[in-house]
């Protein structure tokens, strides 16, 4: 369904992002991980159009999306990393100002958008400024602004970042189910816990630079760890977490 | 159906559509700034700062009934009195009020012209074309710009020529001069709108986007700080004027509220050939200003939007840290606590580097700066230096230093995000504080280079050791005693406070801020010129200096420990306490 073709992007003469390709098919859930830095928000960027890369296609359904970026966009939903909404704003108005632009019917969208924040446990608060808003609130205004319009691709930086419990609870849930029906989940984070949950697929990235990618059963078994954590351990990380644990606690105690 | 409420279903549903939405989005984004803080910021609504923007005019035409009313002019006798004439001084006022203050919103919306990291974010992902976005928000600015040029004009368009007119039995002299005198102001409004965003549009499209934020808060500075010039300049142009037919080469020809006082005349057929000119001038620098804000607006534009992502993910840029070994040196002999060294570092460099800080610091500098430049002109005036200081001389520190303790004082109002002073909440004890200490080293530290390199040689380089020191004593003196009155009742931690509510004590606030002025720097200077002439004059000083120190003791004495303690929120004291004589028995 959306395809990354050798994605590369320099800021000036840095590289941000060098030949990254992978496949997400519908159905799957593609869990993106990498240490701060390693390019996941300039990927996710480039795949929604909102960067053009350096070099390199992204390919949804064999089409280059830079064609007829508009109509891309129409059938993708996306979640970004900060919750920057506009704060003047009520959590209503801001997803009736979102299903407006994105060409939704409008008697239907009102309906839509109350029963989503009554699902989210929003609607007491539907009329109230964003400003007020806690950050988990404003996760959950973006991931119904996200799945308003029923998209065919999702793509996810950071989706969970300061839910509750039970929100992020239903969120999984959601996914795993968005992902039984066909939809092609493209989920960026740092919790590895999640992602193993969640994911059916994996793509670490490590200094703009694709690791390894596939579905996540085969690249624990290729890297001969049971868990994720020791897996991407092994690929990404550099430092010895125990080293670096006695070095900070000598610094602490230096007077 | 009636047509009212078919227009206001139609205007509904239109309303709702993506295009209006866009530009109803635009507007707010441009009205509230871009990076206003969510909960922090003054909430000013639209209705509120238009409403405010309005004021000036009116009362400014309420106020002149005095000159032009006839039954006045009778009891001064003035029979011959041609209104047009008369006016030209008050016209000149009116363009010059329109094009500051209209100016001045354009220096205020600077950043929110264009779309911002959050619009890009919002939108960027959305299926509309970015030419759309673009549309949409320029015709926000448009319906801004005509608004704020229609409001800040509206009251003075009405009222002034009902004023002028009043005299007059003919209404068409009254509709003649209204419509020149509306048509006028607006234009000049817009005039100076288009030129500071034709300005941000060019620094922006000319310089790299780092080095463009970086000098953004300068140029903003020295656009507020030519407006407030420009402002001042309005009582002694209308008079230089009538001599320009004899200058070829005045300056005065390089002023934009001289063109548009020249087209006032032209269109009233009373330009001379000067005065036509300028009015030529007027419509061409209209029409150039609009061209170059199109231009700069859409190339940067693209510029901006476009790279918007690319710059939220380029590299961090690096903060200098050069000034450390002065932070070293005054930790040294001037903050001697860690409250008093951290504070200090936390103040300096929140002054310099917020914006909003460092530009209501920059305004209240730049009025400074003009105030002592008028002081300055009227001092020599073509002469040379005077064997003995002038009272316009000797008031030329005290101005500065006034304006700049003024600024300082309201800037440490103006809070941070105040999101992020959870850390002073939590690491301050709030009855054990030293925020007036902390304060007052602050104001030393900021205040002194001015009045100790600068003034000290200059006043003992002309007029000798006895003058330049007695002088510099005195400003010395005065400037700390003006802190300690600014510092009755403070405190704060600078920035770290919600914004005080508006009471009725902020008007008396500001009237004696205005009255405070006069007294400081006119009354004083003129004292200090009398006693260098007599110094047995000089014990009236001794004699103030003690009246006011003793008050400004007295008034602390009376403050309770309560009332002593650090703040964080600024709310009005309750009107009633709740004595409860039964608890504890």
């Amino acid at each position: 369904m959306l395809q990354a073709i050798e994605l590369t992007k320099h800021y000036a003469s840095i590289p941000a992002v060098q030949n990254v390709t992978f496949e997400l098919k519908a159905g799957e859930i593609l869990g993106c991980l990498g240490p701060n830095g390693s390019g996941k928000s300039t990927t996710v960027k480039m795949l929604i159009g909102l960067l053009e890369p350096s070099r390199g296609r992204v390919l949804f359904r064999g089409e280059d999306i830079r064609k007829d970026l508009m109509s891309y966009r129409r059938i993708v939903g996306y979640v970004p990393e900060e919750p920057n909404l506009y704060p003047y704003l009520s959590g209503r108005e801001y997803l009736e100002l979102v299903g407006i632009l994105r060409g939704m019917p409008q008697p239907q969208l009102g309906k839509k958008i109350d029963s989503l924040l009554a699902l989210f446990s929003l609607h007491p608060s539907r009329h109230s400024a964003m400003a007020s808003y806690s950050k988990g609130m404003r996760q959950r205004v973006l991931l119904i602004a996200a799945l308003l319009d029923d998209p065919e691709v999702l793509i996810l930086d950071e989706p969970l970042s300061g839910l509750d419990v039970s929100s992020a609870l239903v969120l999984k849930s959601l996914i795993r189910a968005l992902g039984q029906q066909g939809k092609a989940v493209f989920y960026c984070s740092h919790v590895l816990e999640v992602v193993e949950r969640v994911c059916s697929h994996l793509l670490i990235l490590r200094q703009g630079r694709v690791m390894v990618s596939g579905p996540s059963g085969d690249i624990q078994r290729r890297i001969g760890h049971a868990s994720l954590e020791g897996t991407f351990h092994r690929l990404v990380e550099d430092v010895d977490p125990d080293k670096v644990t006695r070095e900070i606690l000598d610094v602490i105690r230096v007077a | 159906m009636t047509s009212r409420l078919w227009f206001a279903n139609k205007w509904e549903a239109y309303a709702r559509k993506p295009f209006p939405l866009l530009v109803r989005l635009s507007i707010n984004r441009i009205f509230r700034g871009s990076n206003a803080d969510e909960e922090e910021g003054l909430n000013l609504n639209i209705g509120l700062l238009l409403a405010l923007l309005a004021v000036p005019g009116g009362f400014i035409s309420i106020f002149l009934f005095d000159k032009y009313g006839s039954f006045l002019q009778w009891l001064r006798g003035q029979t011959n009195f041609d209104p047009l004439t008369a006016a030209l001084p008050d016209e000149y006022f009116f363009i010059v009020l329109s094009m500051v203050v209209t100016g001045g919103v354009g220096v205020w919306w600077w950043d929110s012209i264009f779309p911002d990291r959050r619009d890009f974010t919002n939108l960027g992902h959305l299926p509309i074309p970015t030419a759309r976005i673009f549309v949409a928000n320029s015709v926000a600015i448009l319906v801004l710009t005509c608004i704020c040029a229609i409001d800040v004009n509206g009251a003075s368009s009405i009222l002034f020529p009902l004023i002028v007119g009043a005299s007059q039995l003919r209404f068409s002299f009254m509709a003649q001069f209204a419509g020149v005198h509306a048509l006028v102001v607006v234009l000049a409004s817009i005039f100076s709108f288009l030129a500071v965003f034709a300005t941000a549009g060019l620094l922006m499209l000319l310089l790299p986007y780092a080095v463009f934020r970086r000098i953004s808060l300068y140029a903003r500075s020295l656009i507020a700080a030519s407006l407030v010039a420009m402002l001042s300049t309005s009582f002694a142009v209308p008079r230089m004027l009538l001599d320009l037919p004899r200058s070829t080469h005045s300056s005065l020809r390089l002023l934009p509220s001289a063109w548009f006082l020249g087209f006032c005349q032209l269109l009233r057929g009373r330009a001379d050939p000067v005065l036509a000119e300028l009015g030529h001038v007027a419509m061409f620098a209209l029409v150039s200003a609009s061209a170059v804000a199109a231009a700069a607006y859409t190339l940067a534009y693209r510029r901006c939007f476009v790279r918007l992502p690319e710059l939220a993910d380029a590299p961090p840029g690096r903060l200098g840290a050069r000034s450390s070994w002065v932070f070293h040196l005054l930790d040294l002999f001037v903050f001697r606590t860690p409250f008093q060294r951290a504070g200090y570092r936390f103040v300096i460099k929140t002054l310099f580097r917020n914006e909003a800080h460092a530009l209501a610091l920059g305004g209240f500098l730049a009025l400074g700066a003009v105030f002592a430049s008028q002081a300055l002109f009227s001092a020599f005036n073509g002469k040379g230096i005077p064997d003995f200081p002038t009272s316009n001389v000797l008031s030329i520190p005290l101005i500065l230093g006034y304006c700049m303790l003024l600024g300082i004082r309201f800037v440490f109002d103006i809070p941070a995000p105040l999101r992020a002073n959870w850390i002073f909440r939590f690491l301050l004890d709030d009855s054990v504080h030293e925020s007036a200490a902390l304060v007052r080293r602050v104001i030393l530290c900021l205040v002194s280079p001015w009045i100790f390199l600068v003034a000290l040689p200059i006043y003992l380089h002309f007029w000798g050791w006895t003058v330049g020191l007695f002088h510099i004593v005195l400003v010395t003196v005065w400037l700390a005693l003006l802190t300690e009155v600014l510092l009755v009742g403070f405190r704060k931690f600078p920035f770290t406070c919600t914004y005080p509510s508006f009471e009725p004590s902020a008007v008396i606030a500001v009237i004696a801020s205005v009255l405070g002025y006069f007294a400081f720097t006119a009354m004083t200077s003129q004292l200090e010129s009398e006693a260098l002439a007599t110094p047995v004059a000089g014990g009236v000083f001794l004699v103030m200096s003690f009246g006011v120190w003793y008050a400004v003791h007295r008034v602390r004495k009376s403050v309770v420990e309560t009332d002593q303690h650090l703040i964080f929120e600024d709310s009005p004291a309750a009107h009633f306490e709740l004595l409860r004589l039964t608890d504890g028995g």
